[in-house]
């Protein structure tokens, strides 16, 4: 096993030069100051470290704070946008793994990856096209009354979807990371053993049952895996936020961050608030971690 | 392209040329040094000597006003005169949909060069991408109140007048020496804008020339396809002239907080889009009620107007007095790799037959050339009657408001104020 070690090389010197030095800038930054000239100015040295910055920005994403509004709203898109990904998202790996059969299966898996041929910007434009007053989608979601849905949710306002609103947000992150979503959990789906199933059913539970009681908590592992893998760049997503709406009143902490960074004064100030972000979604992380190794055993 | 407006590509070119011809005479006459702006605010920032204690930048440059010309500090040698720079690419740093593809092409067969254009979307994020030295820029355009913090951070490098005849051969007077770069030492200028508010008039009901900018505030029947300008200065700007400030270069955070405040109320009155596509988003019917630069309303006709579509659909107005009426500028990268290559090129779009063709070819700004009669080409109808108040006056820009530097304090003030609106 050891003498295989140096394998791990690469990978090693790829996350220290990608990962750390690019982090610990960040840190240095957030910790940092920023001249007249909007230059940050990152503190190398964890002695020098002035933690103003960090202290504004904690103060701005309490309750009460200047940020505290998007980070609600960040909550709240991000959450609504899982549970539609999941809702779309488990049926058709469940299907895919457990239903399709042999070339039908390949098809339906290259379809799957498809999504990735495309670049993410390009998906989000095609979008903005579909959801015009006069788009393929648009009418195709008013036709359905999924429009009145939505509207009694309040999440859209009027019949224009493109207007600023926060379903078409929504609509545009599931949409851009549902994939993400349907290949971890397809492998995980895939990987059950049919027999666990035959099982069940043999011990007299219903299909419905069988379902609850073995195929779901036993994807229980990669379910929150797909959420974690689609749930973080989302919290750092801004374009699409701005394609889909381009209004203030949808913005999430990602557009915040992106505002201070690219244009004002405030660059030290985007830098801790992403540390902020980091240590939040860190949490969650280790969440995840436990909830996987409690299920290994059973894996 | 268009057949219901009259008007195409090849047409507007067409009619141009014969404008141009006859131009020669017809130039704007010289007015007058501009004069001093009647602001509200008691004249900051144009008290006296600079070095006896008047504001300055964040780069401790004076702060340029009408009536306080500043000539920027030297940072590094302008370039010696010599041959231009064959083969490569020459990197230009410019707004999207500012130029006209054709003129870089031909431009580029002329010198044996590719042109390679990067975008920016606002002057803050050029300045924030420009100031990590890692870009190599040959040409570089912005507006006048980003000179000083480019020249504060090197950015930018003299130019040598001498490779550059077309400024003091074709460009008007007035600005062959401005204020806010006198020499020049950095800058050329592009184009003459002025802001406002840009409509489509078959979709809003509101009086525009009457309520002015009041109009955005009533736009509540028109949410979600009403925007303000994605820049700093001009959208707190408009807030402030609604209110009758018309000093526009106020560090006053009590009237920065309220024009904040004001656009937060606008954001929940229209739902605003924050953005500076409105060339394209007006035509296309995706907006109706837009702050835009005149140049947009052109330049949508001109290059996005959807067929069927009439111009007379779109209707322009801008603050006749006191409202923000000025100029972009290009200057040169100070790492510039074809420094000669990069005057020829701004020497080629001050030609007045290639100015032209950028101006009504594609970008509808027009540019500060002598020769170019905008009158005659409404006349003409190169361009749309409708749209005749898009062009720039030379008695609209000395009398017209302008965006300038910043003391330090002041332009932070601005920032902060910015980013309490886009946060939401």
């Amino acid at each position: 096993m050891r003498r295989w070690g140096w394998l791990a090389a690469p990978g090693v010197a790829w996350l220290a030069a990608f990962f750390l030095v690019a982090f610990y800038a960040i840190v240095a930054v957030g910790f940092g100051n920023v001249t007249d000239l909007y230059e940050p100015v990152p503190y190398w040295n964890p002695l020098d470290w002035n933690v103003g910055y960090m202290l504004q920005a904690l103060e701005d994403v309490l309750p009460g704070g200047r940020t505290w509004d998007v980070f609600v709203r960040t909550l709240l898109y991000i959450g609504l946008a899982i549970v539609l990904s999941l809702a779309i998202g488990y049926p058709v790996a469940y299907y895919v793994s457990r239903h399709a059969r042999g070339r039908s299966k390949v098809v339906l898996l290259v379809l799957l990856v498809a999504p990735f041929w495309i670049s993410y910007l390009m998906r989000m434009f095609a979008w903005t096209n579909l959801l015009d007053s006069n788009g393929y989608a648009a009418e195709a979601l008013n036709a359905l009354s999924i429009d009145s849905l939505f509207r009694g949710l309040g999440l859209l306002e009027g019949d224009d979807w493109l207007g600023g609103q926060p379903i078409a947000v929504i609509l545009g992150l599931v949409y851009g990371y549902v994939p993400y979503l349907i290949l971890p959990l397809y492998a995980s789906l895939d990987r059950i053993d049919q027999r666990l199933i035959e099982a069940a059913r043999d011990l007299g539970a219903s299909r419905a049952e069988a379902f609850r009681r073995v195929v779901l908590p036993l994807s229980k592992a990669g379910t929150l895996g797909g959420i974690v893998l689609i749930a973080l760049p989302m919290f750092g997503d801004y374009y699409t936020p701005d394609l889909m709406s381009g209004s203030p009143e949808t913005a999430l902490l990602g557009n915040t961050i992106n505002n201070y960074v690219q244009g004002g004064p405030d660059k030290a100030l985007g830098a801790a608030l992403t540390l902020l972000l980091s240590a939040f979604l860190l949490v969650l992380m280790l969440y995840y971690l436990r909830v996987l190794r409690r299920e290994e055993p059973a894996a | 392209m268009n057949e219901s407006s009259g008007l195409s590509r090849r047409g507007l070119l067409a009619g141009a040329g014969a404008v141009l011809a006859g131009a020669g005479l017809a130039g704007c006459e010289n007015t007058t040094t501009p004069i001093a702006t009647q602001e509200g605010g008691a004249g900051e920032g144009i008290m006296g000597d600079p070095t006896a204690g008047g504001p300055v930048d964040g780069a401790g440059i004076p702060l340029a006003r009408r009536d306080y010309p500043v000539t920027l500090p030297n940072v590094a040698d302008p370039v010696k005169a010599g041959n231009p720079e064959r083969g490569g690419e020459l990197q230009i740093y410019n707004y999207a949909d500012y130029l006209n593809p054709e003129v870089l092409q031909a431009f580029g067969k002329e010198f044996g060069v590719s042109v390679r254009v990067t975008t920016f979307q606002t002057l803050d994020e050029a300045f924030t991408k420009l100031s990590t030295g890692r870009f190599q820029f040959d040409v570089i355009f912005t507006a006048p109140d980003h000179l000083p913090r480019l020249v504060g951070r090197r950015l930018i490098r003299p130019l040598s007048l001498d490779l550059i005849p077309n400024l003091r051969k074709e460009v008007w007077p007035e600005l062959q020496s401005p204020f806010y770069d006198v020499g020049p030492r950095y800058s050329v200028p592009y184009t003459l804008y002025t802001t406002g508010i840009g409509w489509r008039n078959d979709e809003v009901s509101l009086d525009v020339d009457e309520l002015g900018w009041e109009t955005l505030w009533r736009s509540q029947p028109y949410r979600g396809r009403v925007g303000v300008l994605d820049d700093s200065r001009e959208a707190l700007g408009m807030a402030l002239l609604r209110r009758g400030v018309n000093n526009l270069n106020t560090e006053d955070p009590a009237l920065l907080q309220r024009a904040a405040e004001d656009l937060i109320e606008l954001n929940e009155i229209a739902r605003v889009k924050v953005v500076i596509n409105g060339y394209e988003t007006l035509p296309a019917g995706r907006m109706w009620l837009n702050q835009v630069w005149s140049g947009d309303m052109l330049n949508a006709v001109i290059s996005y107007l959807p067929e069927g579509t009439s111009a007379d659909v779109l209707s322009y107005w801008f603050q006749k007095a006191g409202g923000p009426v000025f100029n972009d500028c290009m200057c040169m990268g100070v790492d510039a790799a074809k420094p000669v290559l990069a005057h020829r090129f701004m020497n080629y779009l001050l030609d007045p037959e290639v100015a032209l063709e950028n101006f009504v070819g594609y970008v509808g700004y027009q540019p500060p050339i002598t020769k170019i009669d905008a009158d005659a080409l409404f006349a003409q109808q190169v361009l749309p009657e409708n749209l005749r108040n898009c062009v720039v006056t030379p008695e609209d820009y000395a009398s017209g408001n302008a965006y300038l530097a910043l003391t330090a304090d002041g332009r932070r003030a601005w920032d902060q104020s910015w980013a309490e609106f886009r946060n939401g």
